[in-house]
Parts: C-alpha cells; sequence; structure tokens
C-alpha cells in the first residue's frame, strides 16, 4: 500500500535542518511519499522508524503456495475487501475430509467420493482440490496410512493434526506434494514450526480465540516462519465468520500484517452436519475471505452452484467473462438442428443457453469469438458483424458439421441480417427476439 | 502488542423498514455495519426469509416442492400450510401468470387470487409480485396495491417504466411499502428511489430490488451491485441509497439447469431436490452476504436453512 | 472518498443585514439565509459575527442554538476573532451532525485557535500564513508544518487540520494562481483535508463573471484534492459544478437527478 506523506512525516524528526536538500521536513515526506527522494537522504530517521515505513510499504497480505505440480494453488495476496474496487487474485480452494475416526468403509468411500466432482465450467476444470486429513487422538484407524491413501489421490492435502510426533511422521511420507500443516497452537508452535520448516511446508495457525491466534502468528514471525495460514474456524458460526473477516480486514484496511495470511475455514466443524447449512456457508465464506473452505464431504450438490460462485466473484471486474467459441448442442441438438448463434461473453452464453434449454427445442448453439463482450458492445466495437461470421463459419468448418441451414441472429443485430445472408449464401437468416427471456416462447412458436 | 480490532461501524444506517401490520409484522434494515459484521455493532433487525407462492399455485411446482404441499389446491391453501414452514418470515406471492407473453391471465382473476391467499396469509407479512412485464404490472400491481390495503405488503415492483403508476397506488393512495426494482444498475438504483421519493412516496416506505441472479450466473455484478449500494449508503451516507434491499431468489435459481437437470439424463450429479436446494441456499446466502435484507425462497428446506444461517450468523 | 464539504458563507456580520439581526437577536433574517443555503446544499454554515468584543459569548451561543434547533443540529463553523465566544458557541454545540469548526486559526497570532479547537475536540480551519501572505509554497508549506505539528502535538487527529492556502485574487495576483493550486496538491498528496474562501479569486470582477470564476476555480481545485470550500451555496453554477466534480471524483454516485438532490 503507498504510504501518504503524513503517515512519513509522522516519523520524520521534523528539524527542519534542510540537511536533505528540502525546506521542510514535510516536503521531505512528501517527495519521499512520491518516490522522488530516498529516506537515506535525512540524516537523523531513526532506524526504527524506517523500519516501520518499509513494513508499511509491503504487500498488506503475503502470497503462500501449497501443492505441488498440476496441484499448486496460490492462496492470499490479496489487496482489497470487496471485488468491484480491484480484483481478487487467489481463488478460495475447497477441501473435503477425511478422518483416522473413520473407520475404513467410510474412509474408502469418501476416498472413492472425492475424485466423482471433476468436470469443466468456462474453461476450468472443476475438482475437490484439498482433502483435509484431520488427526484425533482417539482415532482407530493409522494416521499415516490415511496420509498415505489421501495423498494417491494427487490433491492438496492439509494435515490436521496438533501432535508434534505424529504431524513428522505423516510429513515424512507426503511432504513432496507441499501439503499444509495445519497444527500448530499457543502451546506447540516452536516444535511444530521446526516441523514444518524442516519439511518445508506452509504451516497453519491455530487457537482458542483472535488474540491467541494473533499472539501464536506473532511468534511464529519472530522465530522467521513467514510461510503461514491461519485457521480461523471458531466454536461456532458467528465468531467463525468474525474471526475470518477481521483478520482479512486488519490485513488490507488497517495493515496489520500479522493477520496478512491466507485462511482455512473449517465448515465441518460449525455446520454440524447440517450439509445444506454448510453449503450456505460456503457461499458466504467464499465471498468474504475463506482461502481454503473445508467441507465435511463436497459432492456435485455443492459443488455445481459454489465454484460458478467463485468463477463470477474471482474474475476480473475489468475482464469480461469469456466462454469458448464453438458449437454447443443443446437438447441434444444434431447436424440437423436450427442454428442459433450469440458472443461468447459468459453472461450472454448463461441467458441464452439457459433459456434455449428450457424451451426443450433441440438447437445448435454457435459461440463465436466476440472478445468477451455483450451483443451490442461486440456490433459497435466490430467484433460482431457479418465479416466476423464469415469468417468464424469458415475457421470452424460450420457448412461441413451442420446440415441444417436455418440461423437464428440476435435481436439486437437485426440490421446484420442481409450482410450475413450475402457472405453465408444458402442460409435463411432468422431474427431473434431483443430479450433473451422471449426465446422459449419464439422457438416454440416457430415449431 | 494484542490485537485490537478497528470498529467497522459506520455513522449512517440503512433505513429500517417495517412490513406487515400484525402481530408478525417484522422490520428489515436499520443496522450501520457491514452484512453480519455484528463484531463492529449489533444488528437488531437480523435478514428475512419469505416463501413464494404462485398465482399458479401447484401447477408449476417441481415434484420436490409439490411433497410439502400434499393436499393442497389452490394458491390460498399453499399459502396456509406454508406459513406453518419453519423459518417463515412472510410470504411472498407472485402473479407470473399476468406475463401477457405466458399465461395472460386476467387482473380480476389474479386479483381475486391474491385476495385469498392475502387472506390465507393471515398476520403473515406480504409481499405481491408482478409479472416482470412493466406494462402489466403497471395495472396489476397498482389493483394488488388496492386489494391488500391495510396490509402494509411490499408491492414488487415499481420500475423505471412504470414507477409513476405503482409509486403512486402503492406507495401514495393505499400506503403499501414500494418496492424498487432495478437490474444490477447502481446508478438507475439510486434515481429510482430520488423519483419515487420526489413523487411523494415516503423514503422510509421504499425497499429496494436492485437484481438477482443464480450462483454462477453472472453473479458478480450483483454481487458488486450490492456491496456498492451498502458502501454507498453507510460509508458516503447516500440518503438515495439507505433503503433496505429485497432479493427474490427462487425464480432465479429453480429455472437452472443445476436445479432442473433429471437424475436420468445427468446420472454423476445426484439426487436432483438436493441440487436444486443447494443452489437455491448457495445463491441467498451470497445475496445476504453482499447485503440483502430479506431474500424470497421456494423449498422449504431452503427456507428452515436460510432461517438457520441467519441465526446463527446474527 | 468523502463528499466535498461546502461551508456556507451568507450568515456574516459583513452583511448589514445579518449584522442588523445579529445586533438586535432578530431570529427571522438569520433562518432566513440559513434555509436558503441549506436548500441549496450546503453542509455546514458559518456564523461570522465579527470581532464581537463585547457580547461575543452570548451572541454566538445564540447564534448556535438558534439554528440548531431549527435545523435539526446542522453543523457549524464558529467564526470570530473573540476565542472566547467560540469557547461558549461549542459549549452549546450538538455535534450530532458533525464536529464544530474553529474558523480560524494561523501560524502567527491565532495559532493558539490549534490549541482550542483540540480541547475541545473541533476541526479548525489553518490558515497557511504567518504575518502576512506567504511569500511561496515553500513558505506555505512551513507554516503547514508548524500547523499541524501544534495540532498533533495537542492530541488532534489529522484529518481535523482544514488547511487553507488562502485564495488569492486574479484581479492582481493572477500570477499566483497556480501556487495556490499546487499547494492544494501537496496538501492533498500529505493526506491532509483542505479548505478556503474560495470566491476571494474573483473579487472585484463584475457580478455575471463571478460564478463563472468561481466554478472554474472549484473544479480545478477538486482536482488538484481540495476537500472543502467556504462558499456561496446560492450560487448555483458553483454548486452545480461541485456536484458534477463529486460525480467524477466518484465521492458520489450518479443518478440522473444528481442536481435535484
Amino acid at each position: 500500500m503507498a504510504l501518504k506523506g503524513l503517515d512519513i512525516f509522522k516519523l520524520s524528526p521534523k528539524k527542519n535542518c534542510k540537511e536533505c536538500g528540502s525546506p521542510t521536513c514535510m516536503a521531505f515526506s512528501m517527495k519521499v511519499a512520491q518516490g522522488a527522494a530516498d529516506i537515506n537522504a535525512c540524516p537523523y530517521f531513526s532506524e526504527d522508524a524506517k523500519a516501520q515505513l518499509s513494513e508499511a510499504t509491503a504487500p498488506p497480505m503475503k502470497t503462500v503456495k501449497v501443492g505441488a505440480g498440476d496441484a499448486e494453488y496460490t492462496l492470499g495476496g490479496e489487496t482489497v475487501l470487496e471485488r468491484h474496487e480491484k480484483t481478487f487474485v487467489s481463488k478460495t480452494r475447497y477441501a473435503s475430509t477425511l478422518c483416522n475416526c473413520m473407520d475404513e468403509a467410510a474412509i474408502d468411500a469418501r476416498l472413492a467420493e472425492i475424485p466423482k466432482v471433476d468436470y469443466e465450467r468456462i474453461g476450468e476444470r472443476m475438482i475437490v482440490e484439498m482433502i483435509y486429513v484431520n488427526y484425533s487422538a482417539e482415532g482407530q484407524y493409522d494416521y499415516v496410512e490415511l496420509v498415505k491413501k489421501a495423498a494417491a489421490l494427487g490433491r492438496t492435502l492439509v494435515l490436521g493434526v496438533t501432535d508434534v510426533e505424529v504431524a513428522k511422521a505423516a510429513l515424512a511420507v507426503c511432504k513432496d506434494g507441499k501439503p499444509v500443516l495445519n497444527g500448530a497452537t499457543a502451546e506447540n508452535f516452536k516444535e511444530m514450526n521446526a516441523v514444518a520448516t524442516e519439511a518445508g511446508v506452509v504451516l497453519g495457525v491455530t487457537g482458542k480465540d483472535i488474540n491467541e491466534l494473533y499472539d501464536t502468528v506473532k511468534a511464529l514471525e519472530d522465530l522467521g516462519n513467514k510461510n503461514l495460514v491461519i485457521d480461523t474456524t471458531g466454536a461456532t458460526v458467528k465468531e467463525t465468520f468474525a474471526n475470518t473477516v477481521m483478520v482479512r480486514k486488519a490485513a488490507i484496511k488497517d495493515n496489520d500484517r500479522t493477520f496478512g495470511y491466507p485462511s482455512i475455514v473449517n465448515l465441518a466443524k460449525v455446520a454440524k452436519g447440517d450439509a445444506h447449512l454448510q453449503a450456505a456457508l460456503a457461499s458466504i465464506f467464499t465471498i468474504k475471505y475463506g482461502s481454503i473452505v473445508v467441507f465435511e464431504n463436497l459432492t456435485y450438490s455443492e459443488a455445481l452452484p459454489l465454484y460458478g460462485l467463485r468463477q463470477n466473484i474471482f474474475t476480473d471486474p475489468q475482464k469480461p467473462m469469456r466462454v469458448e467459441p464453438g458449437i454447443y448442442p443443446i437438447n441434444g441438438a444434431d447436424e440437423n438442428s436450427i442454428c442459433l448463434t450469440t458472443v461468447d461473453f459468459a453472461l450472454t452464453y448463461f441467458l441464452v443457453s439457459g433459456e434455449l434449454e428450457r424451451s426443450g427445442v433441440p438447437v445448435n448453439l454457435i459461440i463465436s469469438d466476440a472478445g468477451g463482450l455483450s451483443v451490442l458492445t461486440a456490433w459497435a466495437a466490430g467484433k460482431l458483424s457479418s465479416g466476423t461470421i464469415e469468417k468464424f463459419w469458415k475457421e470452424h468448418d460450420i457448412e461441413g458439421k451442420i446440415k441444417n441451414r436455418q440461423l437464428i441472429i440476435p435481436g439486437k443485430v437485426a440490421v446484420l441480417k442481409g450482410e450475413i445472408e450475402a457472405k453465408l449464401p444458402g442460409w435463411e437468416i432468422i431474427i431473434a427476439p431483443a430479450e433473451a427471456v422471449q426465446l422459449v416462447k419464439f422457438l416454440k412458436d416457430m415449431q | 502488542m494484542p490485537f485490537t480490532a478497528k470498529s467497522g461501524k459506520f455513522n449512517a444506517s440503512i433505513k429500517a423498514v417495517t412490513l406487515g401490520s400484525g402481530d408478525k409484522a417484522t422490520t428489515i434494515g436499520g443496522e450501520n455495519v457491514l452484512p453480519f459484521y455484528t463484531f463492529d455493532a449489533p444488528i437488531e433487525h437480523a435478514p428475512k426469509v419469505g416463501i413464494e407462492v404462485t398465482d399458479f399455485g401447484m401447477e408449476h411446482e417441481p415434484d420436490c416442492v409439490k411433497k410439502y404441499y400434499e393436499g393442497c389446491t389452490t394458491a390460498a391453501d399453499m399459502v396456509k400450510k406454508a406459513v406453518t414452514f419453519e423459518g417463515v418470515d412472510f410470504v411472498s406471492f407472485r402473479m407470473e401468470g399476468g406475463d401477457p407473453n405466458g399465461a395472460n391471465k386476467s387482473t380480476e382473476e389474479l386479483i381475486a387470487t391474491l385476495k385469498e391467499v392475502a387472506e390465507a396469509a393471515g398476520d403473515m407479512p406480504l409481499v405481491v409480485s408482478g409479472s416482470k412485464n412493466a406494462e402489466r404490472d403497471a395495472e396489476l400491481l397498482s389493483k394488488a396495491a388496492e386489494a391488500v390495503q391495510g396490509k402494509n405488503a411490499i408491492i414488487l415492483a415499481a420500475r423505471e417504466e412504470n414507477y409513476k403508476t405503482v409509486g403512486a397506488a402503492a406507495g401514495l393512495a393505499y400506503s403499501q411499502i414500494v418496492g424498487a426494482e432495478s437490474s444490477v444498475d447502481i446508478n438507475l438504483a439510486k434515481q429510482l428511489n430520488v423519483l419515487l421519493s420526489q413523487l411523494g412516496v415516503n423514503p422510509s416506505n421504499i425497499a429496494m430490488n436492485v437484481g438477482s441472479a443464480s450462483a454462477g450466473y453472472g453473479y458478480e455484478y450483483v454481487a458488486s451491485t450490492m456491496q456498492r449500494i451498502k458502501a454507498a449508503a453507510l460509508s458516503q451516507n447516500d440518503a438515495q441509497l439507505q433503503m433496505p434491499i429485497i432479493t427474490p431468489v427462487a425464480s432465479e435459481t429453480w429455472g437452472t439447469k443445476e436445479a432442473t437437470a433429471t437424475e436420468v439424463d445427468v446420472p454423476e450429479w445426484g439426487d436432483v431436490e438436493s441440487r436444486g436446494i443447494d443452489m437455491e441456499v448457495e445463491t441467498a446466502a451470497a445475496d445476504l452476504a453482499c447485503g440483502s435484507n430479506a431474500v424470497i425462497l421456494k423449498h422449504p428446506v431452503s427456507v428452515a436453512t436460510v432461517s438457520k444461517l441467519i441465526k446463527e450468523l446474527v | 472518498m468523502a463528499k466535498f464539504v461546502t461551508i456556507g458563507e451568507r450568515l456574516s456580520t459583513t452583511a448589514p443585514a445579518v449584522n442588523k439581526a445579529f445586533t438586535e437577536r432578530d431570529p427571522e433574517p438569520i433562518l432566513k439565509r440559513a434555509k436558503q443555503q441549506l436548500d441549496a446544499g450546503a453542509v455546514y454554515l458559518d456564523v461570522n459575527i465579527g470581532p464581537a468584543e463585547s457580547d461575543g459569548e452570548d451572541l454566538m451561543k445564540w447564534a448556535v442554538q438558534l439554528l440548531q434547533s431549527e435545523f435539526d443540529n446542522v453543523p457549524l463553523a464558529l467564526d470570530t476573532s473573540n476565542k472566547k465566544a467560540i469557547e461558549a458557541g461549542i459549549s452549546v454545540y450538538n455535534r450530532s451532525k458533525g464536529k464544530p469548526i474553529v474558523n480560524s486559526a494561523d501560524a502567527a497570532g491565532r495559532i493558539e485557535n490549534i490549541d482550542l479547537a483540540a480541547a475541545n475536540d473541533a476541526i479548525v480551519i489553518a490558515l497557511c500564513n504567518g504575518e502576512g501572505i506567504a511569500k511561496d509554497n515553500d513558505e506555505r508549506m512551513g507554516f503547514c508544518q508548524l500547523l499541524l505539528e501544534r495540532g498533533l502535538e495537542h492530541g488532534m487527529e489529522a484529518e481535523d487540520l482544514w488547511f487553507d492556502p488562502l485564495f488569492l485574487v486574479v484581479k492582481g495576483m493572477q500570477d499566483k494562481q497556480m501556487q495556490i493550486l499546487e499547494c492544494i496538491k501537496m496538501f492533498s498528496d500529505m493526506g491532509l483535508n483542505s479548505t478556503g474562501g474560495l470566491s476571494n479569486n474573483s473579487n472585484g470582477m463584475p457580478k455575471h463573471i463571478r460564478p463563472i470564476m468561481d466554478s472554474a476555480l472549484v473544479a480545478m481545485c477538486m482536482m488538484q484534492g481540495l476537500t472543502s470550500a467556504i462558499v456561496n451555496p446560492n450560487d448555483l453554477r458553483l454548486m452545480e459544478t461541485i456536484k458534477s466534480c463529486d460525480v467524477f471524483k466518484n465521492n458520489t454516485l450518479y443518478a440522473d437527478s444528481y442536481l435535484e438532490i
């Protein structure tokens, strides 16, 4: 975050000695803030003051990498509290839980369940990215064995373990996958720090309340470890939300770097077996500051809306979301089905494809490359014209792939009808209604 | 140094709007903090959850909703049952059949149904939604405002195209709460409030519907619209945006393929009822996190879940 | 960013009608002018009772209570060289709509008004001049530093010192205008609030010219980061310019009716 001249001035010697070449300390502070002067030009700034200033100019939140290879994820590094202010940079990642307190059958069932969620949405593969492997002292199942089984799925692991020896043993079999060791507490942080540092993995910090979390993070930073995540899960939903928000707000808004780390929010602990409540909470923590959100068991039912929401929230407000250009057969459309074309702006695609699906009429939805702009904007920018459609038809060999020769074009660019007819000989060009919601009736009437 | 959280309490607050007139009258808004930030200041009026019934009664409902209304035939029957479901704070009646491009039912028929519904709702506060067709709603919602006189209902909604008619009927002639609908357009949201105020509607009798979308369907626009409105209302003390927000959820989410695709078509997705509920509660939770003071849902389990969520958070 | 704060200047003893009303404790003309300014969009009202050496305390109390009771605790700037009168005014001031503003302190004889503001948790307008007008921006910023330090020493938040660069009249000091604009930029870069009697620039110009000059200057000043000004809110062109600039600066959200609210 940029420092204001005032912040520097407050720490300045206020002597107005002019030795730096500026008439006053205030003028000098201003130049430093603008980058026009080096703070060392002043012989009287204390080392302590300089250290404070350099800390204040550091990014508000650390960027932490977890996992390895395809399963490597970046967490944190955010600079704003709401997406419209700039953009969120690191997506929330979701985990399902395994525990050594489960019996073998339940463990195997969960292991079989986790890879089931696997699909693509707007060019992004959606999977359960992480597995939270919980250790319970009462658990009967061998924890290291459990970690091995979990690691075999190739997802990033989060080891929920506060027992130092168990942690060491578990890391011995999975540290190459760069798991998170979520196990530092106010009591064990020194030993856990040694274990995590030795294994080269990110250390998760837990605490009985926000103050204990703060103190433990500070103590770990004093030991030189800044490769941390903070488990903000509290005893209740309310406390968890408060912790998660306060930690992020302190870092981004109030410049408290101690809390400038990604978070772990363990919904399995606070949703207490209510799967729908857990789903609702996941939504909230996707918008408000969960870096890793842990489910008991994340299935398609929760994932479908959630991953879509994440795609929306983490999209760059400056860049529209685009879908891949191509032919999308809807309602079992084949080469003989009617065609409808629109732009690759994701919102347009979803609106139009949703209405087409509702109509029940088989349609080939042809999405052309329009720079991710909406229909009218694309048309105004020359990215949706008879020429771009003609080019797209050639490049994608539409005429080779589809035998039908009827094409519905967006109602908002009805003016293109004549030109398209000229460029696509043999095609009947039909004008759609201006709004997507009218498509259902329009298609049904056509039949 | 121990951790000291800086308070995020604002000097401005959202207007508190009470809906309903009987024993079950309920209040939304009034907060001077961001959604659920009870650690900054207490939130006196938690967000509220409504349940939606349409003029089609059972006809258009998915099977997983129908089973909760066993034995019902009319919309009024459904409302009688709906008010007994756990977590319901208000009833929302939507006159979907008024759409001239749809069933195009007569105003007389719809208003008659509305009257039955209002009767069946008893003391439970009422929200009346139109057909989504601005021209039709000008007439329909004006008549609706008259029909439920004394109910202090939210008439959803006045839009740019019909605010004079709907605003005058709902806000002036029949003292209802005027819903002001804009579609993810923050400037229009503000402008509508200004226009309604200039028309003479008391700003404390306005609730905004600033647009809605299902999770995954361009939801970023909804999120940012709501968050920017709350920021302007609270941190810039913009009185023209301090009206509470009410967001219809069910009418969006139950049309998505996540909620409707059958288990035969996509077996890997699993139970269709569960998918419908999750789509509804995840969308509603996002709305609440971004600033909605009330959400309108359909599935009784969704209503109970979101109500529980709110209780856990406030 | 917060909206630009306009301080209405029309309750001043320099206006004969106001002077008479103050002397006679006649509420009617005072309330009328106050209402005109508030209806036009003034945020604060400046209450300039002049030196008021004999009855300043009583007069300021009367004026504060009169205005705040009539206009829902409208926030006020207490404008007099009589320190006791300012303190008396603050003693009856209701701060629910905003802290009182002490108008004003400078880096010479009136520096103690900063201490007064600090002691009373008030905002203070800090004029960046000493004895006479600063000769250049180095000197202005020197005064600025002196005033800021004084405030901080007395426990004020920097945001409660509103620095006034002292607007200069164009007729006679046209070549100094850009200096003032640069000075505002420096305040802004420092993260400081600023204000001033902006219409001084057009002193001595024909009446129909003044709103044009004032509007142009306020737009340039807002670009430079000016956060407030002491103005005539009944200058429609000026107020429309300020509202428009607030939109461009994203201080307020645009709506088609933005000029009407």
